[in-house]
C-alpha cells in the first residue's frame, strides 16, 4: 500500500510537473510578492460579470492580495465541487455557498471560524441576512459566514397585463388563485398564456410553508417538514397546476427551472411569477413591458425565507491565505462594493450604511421594485441551525416536490414518506 | 513459444495487469466494503451494515432506478438496432452520395456527449425548441418534453439513438460485407422477391452481427451518464434518474458515499448479467466466423 | 437498377442525411445569431445577419486554447500509454508460453466488462486519499492500461507466424526491439485504429475528467463548455453553441481525414 502510495505520487509528480504543475498546496501561494486567493464562485452571465469587475478593482486597489476567480458551475455544482475538493485536500481558500449548507459545513469543521479576524465583529450588516439573523439556534455558534449575495423570493407580474385584465398584485393565496385565472389565456392551437408559474423547488416551498404558518423545525428539534402547513403548500400547488391549470412548473431542475421561467416571463408567455430579487435588473432591463414586484401573497401570515449565498473561508487553507481572504471579503462589504454589487445585480444590500445611502441618494424612490424587496425583509424567517437541513432538502424533498405536482401524488403520503427518510441517519 | 527467461511474460504483462487490477478489479471490492459504512468525506466514517441497501431500497427507489435504466436501454437498443439496420441496408450502395449520407449519420458517434445533449436541449427547448415549433405545426399540443415525467426518459432515448445509430449502422454495413452475392443470386433465381430474399437469407446471416449490435449498445447506453447530466439532472420528478448519475448524485450532491458505494455494488451486479450476456455473444460470433 | 424504384431510395438517403445533419447546421446557425434574436425568433431558419459575439464570448469566457491544450494533451497521453502497453501485453498473451497464461488473460477478459462508471468511487476515494485529484495522473493512469486495446493487439498477433520472432531472435533482437521494432509496424492498421478510437473517446470524455478534477488547471474542453449552460439569468443559446461548435470542429475534422481508420476500428471489433 505505502509503495503504491509513494509510486503513484512519484508519477504524478513527474507527470503533473511534466504538464501542468497542480495538485495540493502546502504553504500560500504567491505572484509577484501578492498573496493568491483562490475563489470558487457559481455565477453566470451578468452576475459573474459584476463580480468580476469588482475582483478586478479589488486587485487594483492594492498590492498584497491578489484575487483569483474561479468559475465552478451553479451553486449546487460549485458546492460539490467543494466538498470534493476539500475531502481531496485541494480546497481553494474563498467560495461561497447557500445558506441552508452552512450548519452542516460548521458542523464537519471545514468552514474557518471569522470572530478573531479584524474587525470582523464591527460590519453593521442589516440583521436578517448576517448569520446572526439568518438563523435560528445558532446563537451560540462562531461566526463562520458572511452575508454576500444575499435575496429573498419576490413576486413578478407584467404591468400590461395586469392592466388589461385589471388585476391587481396577489396579496392572499386567494387572491392569487383568482388573479392566475383572469390571467390565463388558452389560445386556439393549444398555445397557452399562464397566469401564474413558480419553479417547484425547496425555496418556494419553504416559502409557502411559512405561509401556510408551518416551520421545518419544530422547537425540540424534529423535522416535521411543516406539518400540516407543508401539506397545504403542496396541496395549494397541485391545484394550481393540476385541478385550476392556471400554473405551468416550468421545465428543467434547479437553476435550469428559473431561467426558463425568466425567460417566459419576457416573452409574456407567463403574466405573474415568483423569482429571486436576484433578478430585479435583469428582468427590468430586458423586458418590453413595466415589470411590477410585489412581496409574495401570504396565506395566514407573510413569510419568506432568505437565499442566496455567504461568503465562507475553508479552514484548511494557509493561514496568510485566509487573512488575504479575509481583506477581500471586508472590502466587498464597504459602502461602495456593497451598493455597486447590489443596484447592479438586483441582490439586497447586505448592510446598514449601504441602505442608507441609497435611500439618500434617492434610489429607492427612483427604483420601487428594489424598494418591495428590501421592506419584504420584515417578513423574513430565519432558516433552522440544523446540519441535516440540507441533505434533507436535496435528497429527501426536492425531488418528491415534483412527483406530487407533476404525478398528482397525495400531498399527505408524500411528506409522511419525507417525514420517514428526514429521520433515517445518512 | 518458450520465452527467453522466466520473467518475461510477467515483465510484459505487468503494468498492464498492474493497472487493470488496481483500476477495474480492486475498486469493486473497496466499493463492497464501503457500502457498510455511513460516510460524507468529510466526518470518521462509521459502520452501518446493510443500512445503506435497506435505505435504498426503502420505497422501491432502488428497483425504479433498475427498472428506468433497463427501459432506457431497451428504448436506445431498439432504436438503434431497427435505424441501424435499415440504414445499412439502404445505404449499402456504390456512389459518392451514399457515402456521404453513411459518413453523415456515422459522424454523430465521434462526437461528443456533451455537444450532443447540449445541441438536443436547445433543440427540444420548451419555449423555443425547433422540435416544439415543429410539432406545433404538426398540429399536436405544445409540450415540454423534457419538463414531463412521462416523455423525459424518452427524449434521453431519441438523444441516444440519435447519436449511437451510426455505430450500428457501421457494424451492420460490415455485416452486409459478409453475405455472399451469389446466395442472394441463387435465391433470386428461385424466385425470391426482394422481401423474402431478405427475410430469408441475409436476416439469418446477419444475426451474429445484430446479437453483437445488440449487446453493445446495451452495455453503452446502461452506462449512460452525460446526457441525465447535462439534459435534465435526473428530473422531472426522479424520471430520468439512471444508474451512474445515480451514484454520482449519491457521492459528490449528497456526499453519501456509502450509499453511492452500495448503489456501485447493485450496478456492477447488473452489469455483470448483462456483460455475461456479451460475453456468450462474442464467443458465438467470433465461433460462427 | 431502374430510375422509378432508385427515386424513393435516394429521397430516404436525403431524410437520414438532413436527420443527421440539420442539427449540426442549427447548432451553427444559433451561433451566430443575436441575443435579441433568440429571444424574439427563436426558430428562424436564418440569422439575420452573421454575428460572431457568441464566439468573442466564449474566447472571453473560457481559455479555449489552454482547455484544448490540456484535453488533447491528455487524450494523445492515454491512446499512446495504452499503445505502448498493450503490445507487450499482448504479445505475451499471444506468444509466449507460460504458466498463469489463462489466469492473466483472464482478468484482461474480466476488465473488458467493468466500464470506468461502476469504479469511479473507489478510484476518486483512492486519488483523494493519495492527493492525486487535480492531477493528469488521475485523468491518464486509469486508462493506461487498456483491456480492450490488449485483446486486439493479442488477436491480431495471433495471426502474425511465429517464425517471424524467431527469425529475429535468431538475428539477435531482445524481446522488447522484437515487440516495438518488428512487431509493431506490422499491426500498424490495428494500433492506427485504436489509437484514434481511443483518442476521440478522452478527447470527448465528460465523465471521468468531471469526477476527478475540480480546479480550472486541469479543466477539459468538454467540462468547460458544459460550463457555458451555467446558472445565468436568462437564454445564452447562442453563446452554448458557438461553445459546440469550438468542442466539435476538431473531432469532425479529424474524423473527415481518418474516417476510413475509425470506420474500420468500429466495424472490427467483434
Amino acid at each position: 500500500m505505502l509503495a503504491r502510495r509513494a509510486l503513484l505520487r512519484a508519477l504524478a509528480a513527474s507527470v503533473a510537473a511534466a504538464a501542468l504543475g497542480c495538485g495540493r498546496r502546502e504553504r500560500p501561494v504567491r505572484r509577484d510578492g501578492r498573496v493568491v486567493v483562490t475563489f470558487w464562485y457559481a455565477y453566470g452571465d451578468l452576475v459573474r460579470k459584476v463580480l468580476l469587475e469588482l475582483v478586478a478593482r479589488f486587485n487594483a486597489s492594492q498590492s498584497r492580495v491578489l484575487v483569483e476567480a474561479v468559475h465552478q458551475g451553479d451553486y449546487f455544482e460549485c458546492l460539490a465541487k467543494l466538498r470534493t475538493a476539500i475531502a481531496a485536500g485541494a480546497a481553494p481558500t474563498l467560495s461561497h455557498v447557500v445558506c441552508e449548507v452552512v450548519p452542516y459545513l460548521a458542523r464537519a469543521r471545514v468552514l474557518e471560524a471569522l470572530d478573531g479576524y479584524d474587525g470582523a465583529g464591527e460590519i453593521p450588516f442589516v440583521p436578517a441576512l448576517s448569520q446572526q439573523g439568518a438563523f435560528r439556534g445558532a446563537e451560540r455558534e462562531p461566526t463562520f459566514c458572511i452575508p454576500f449575495n444575499r435575496s429573498t423570493p419576490i413576486a413578478f407580474a407584467s404591468g400590461r397585463l395586469l392592466d388589461e385584465a385589471r388585476v391587481a398584485p396577489p396579496r392572499t393565496w386567494d387572491e392569487l388563485l383568482d388573479a392566475a385565472r383572469r390571467l390565463t389565456r388558452r389560445g386556439e392551437g393549444g398555445e397557452v398564456r399562464w397566469g401564474f408559474e413558480v419553479p417547484i423547488s425547496w425555496w418556494y416551498w419553504v416559502a409557502m410553508v411559512g405561509q401556510a404558518g408551518g416551520a421545518l423545525v419544530a422547537p425540540d428539534g424534529a423535522l416535521t417538514l411543516g406539518g400540516e402547513a407543508g401539506e397545504r403548500a403542496l396541496r395549494f400547488w397541485q391545484r394550481l397546476v393540476r385541478d385550476e391549470r392556471v400554473m405551468r412548473p416550468p421545465p428543467g431542475r434547479d437553476y435550469q427551472a428559473w431561467q426558463s421561467s425568466n425567460e417566459s416571463f419576457l416573452q409574456g408567455r407567463i403574466a405573474m411569477m415568483w423569482s429571486s430579487t436576484a433578478f430585479v435588473r435583469y428582468l427590468e432591463d430586458n423586458a418590453r413591458f413595466p415589470v411590477v414586484a410585489a412581496p409574495l401573497p401570504r396565506d395566514v401570515r407573510a413569510s419568506v425565507p432568505t437565499g442566496g449565498t455567504m461568503f465562507v473561508l475553508l479552514r484548511g487553507a494557509p493561514d496568510e491565505e485566509k487573512r488575504a481572504a479575509w481583506e477581500f471579503v471586508r472590502w466587498m462589504c464597504d459602502d461602495e462594493q456593497t451598493i455597486a454589487w447590489s443596484t447592479r445585480t438586483g441582490y439586497l444590500p447586505v448592510t446598514r450604511p449601504a441602505v442608507d445611502k441609497l435611500d439618500a441618494r434617492g434610489w429607492y424612490a427612483a427604483h420601487p421594485n428594489d424598494r418591495v424587496a428590501y421592506d419584504q425583509l420584515a417578513s423574513v424567517d430565519p432558516w433552522p441551525w440544523v446540519p441535516e437541513l440540507f441533505r434533507v432538502e436535496r435528497d429527501v424533498v426536492e425531488p418528491r416536490l415534483e412527483d406530487a405536482v407533476l404525478t398528482g401524488r397525495d400531498a399527505h403520503a408524500i411528506l409522511d414518506e419525507a417525514r420517514a427518510e428526514a429521520a433515517r441517519p445518512a | 513459444m518458450n520465452p527467453r527467461a522466466r520473467w518475461h511474460p510477467w515483465a510484459m504483462l505487468g503494468p498492464t495487469l498492474g493497472l487493470l487490477v488496481v483500476f477495474f478489479l480492486v475498486p469493486i471490492g473497496v466499493a463492497g466494503a464501503g457500502s457498510l459504512f455511513s460516510w460524507d468525506l468529510l466526518t470518521p466514517p462509521r459502520f452501518v451494515g446493510g443500512a445503506n441497501y435497506a435505505a435504498l431500497a426503502a420505497h422501491g427507489e432502488l428497483l425504479r432506478v433498475a427498472l428506468r435504466t433497463l427501459g432506457y436501454s431497451a428504448l436506445v437498443v431498439t432504436g438503434t438496432m431497427t435505424l441501424g439496420l435499415g440504414l445499412a441496408l439502404l445505404l449499402d450502395r456504390p456512389g459518392r452520395f451514399f457515402a456521404f449520407v453513411r459518413a453523415s449519420v456515422f459522424s454523430a458517434y465521434v462526437v461528443s456527449w456533451v455537444a450532443v445533449a447540449l445541441l438536443w436541449m436547445w433543440m427540444l427547448d420548451g419555449n423555443a425548441g425547433v422540435v416544439g415549433q415543429l410539432l406545433r405545426a404538426l398540429g399536436a399540443p405544445p409540450v415540454a418534453l423534457l419538463g414531463d415525467p412521462d416523455a423525459a426518459l424518452p427524449a434521453l432515448a431519441l438523444v441516444g439513438v440519435w447519436k449511437l445509430t451510426g455505430y450500428a449502422m457501421i457494424v451492420f454495413l460490415a455485416g452486409l460485407q459478409d453475405v455472399p452475392p451469389s446466395l442472394l443470386e441463387a435465391a433470386a433465381l428461385d424466385g425470391a422477391g426482394a422481401v423474402a430474399r431478405f427475410r430469408y437469407v441475409t436476416l439469418p446471416l446477419l444475426a451474429p452481427t445484430a446479437a453483437f449490435v445488440a449487446t453493445t449498445s446495451l452495455v453503452t447506453s446502461f452506462q449512460a451518464f452525460d446526457v441525465v447530466r447535462i439534459m435534465t439532472q435526473g428530473g422531472p420528478a426522479r424520471a430520468t434518474e439512471l444508474f451512474v448519475y445515480a451514484i454520482y448524485e449519491q457521492i459528490f450532491l449528497n456526499l453519501s458515499v456509502g450509499r453511492a458505494s452500495a448503489l456501485t455494488v447493485v450496478f456492477f451486479v447488473l452489469l455483470l448479467a448483462v456483460a455475461g450476456l456479451q460475453l456468450r455473444v462474442f464467443r458465438t460470433r467470433r465461433g460462427e466466423r | 437498377m431502374s430510375r422509378a424504384r432508385r427515386l424513393p431510395l435516394l429521397l430516404l438517403a436525403c431524410a437520414a442525411a438532413a436527420a443527421w445533419l440539420l442539427p449540426y447546421a442549427w447548432m451553427v446557425v444559433t451561433s451566430v445569431k443575436t441575443l435579441p434574436e433568440i429571444v424574439a425568433r427563436p426558430t428562424a431558419p436564418l440569422p439575420d445577419h452573421l454575428d460572431g459575439g457568441a464566439y468573442r464570448e466564449v474566447f472571453a469566457t473560457l481559455p479555449v486554447a489552454r482547455y484544448m491544450g490540456i484535453t488533447v494533451f491528455m487524450a494523445v497521453a492515454i491512446a499512446g500509454a495504452q499503445i505502448a502497453l498493450a503490445l507487450p501485453a499482448g504479445y505475451a498473451l499471444a506468444k509466449l508460453r507460460f504458466v498463469g497464461k489463462r489466469w492473466a488473460f483472464g482478468v484482461v477478459l474480466a476488465c473488458l466488462l467493468v466500464p470506468s462508471q461502476a469504479t469511479f468511487v473507489p478510484v476518486f476515494l483512492l486519488f483523494a486519499k493519495t492527493h492525486l485529484i487535480n492531477t493528469m495522473t488521475a485523468l491518464v493512469l486509469p486508462f493506461a492500461a487498456s483491456a480492450l486495446g490488449t485483446f486486439l493487439v493479442r488477436q491480431a498477433l495471433l495471426s502474425v507466424p511465429d517464425e517471424i520472432i524467431e527469425a529475429a531472435r535468431m538475428d539477435g533482437a531482445s524481446e522488447w526491439t522484437i515487440v516495438y521494432r518488428v512487431l509493431a509496424p506490422m499491426l500498424k492498421p490495428t494500433l492506427v485504429s485504436l489509437f484514434l478510437v481511443s483518442f476521440v473517446f478522452h478527447y470527448n470524455d465528460y465523465f471521468w475528467p468531471l469526477v476527478m478534477t475540480t480546479d480550472d488547471a486541469v479543466r477539459t474542453l468538454p467540462l468547460g463548455v458544459a460550463l457555458l449552460r451555467e446558472q445565468g439569468t436568462g437564454v445564452r443559446w447562442h453563446i452554448v453553441m458557438a461553445g459546440n461548435v469550438v468542442l466539435s470542429l476538431p473531432v469532425l475534422a479529424l474524423f473527415a481525414l481518418v474516417q476510413r481508420h475509425l470506420v474500420r476500428a468500429v466495424s472490427a471489433r467483434g
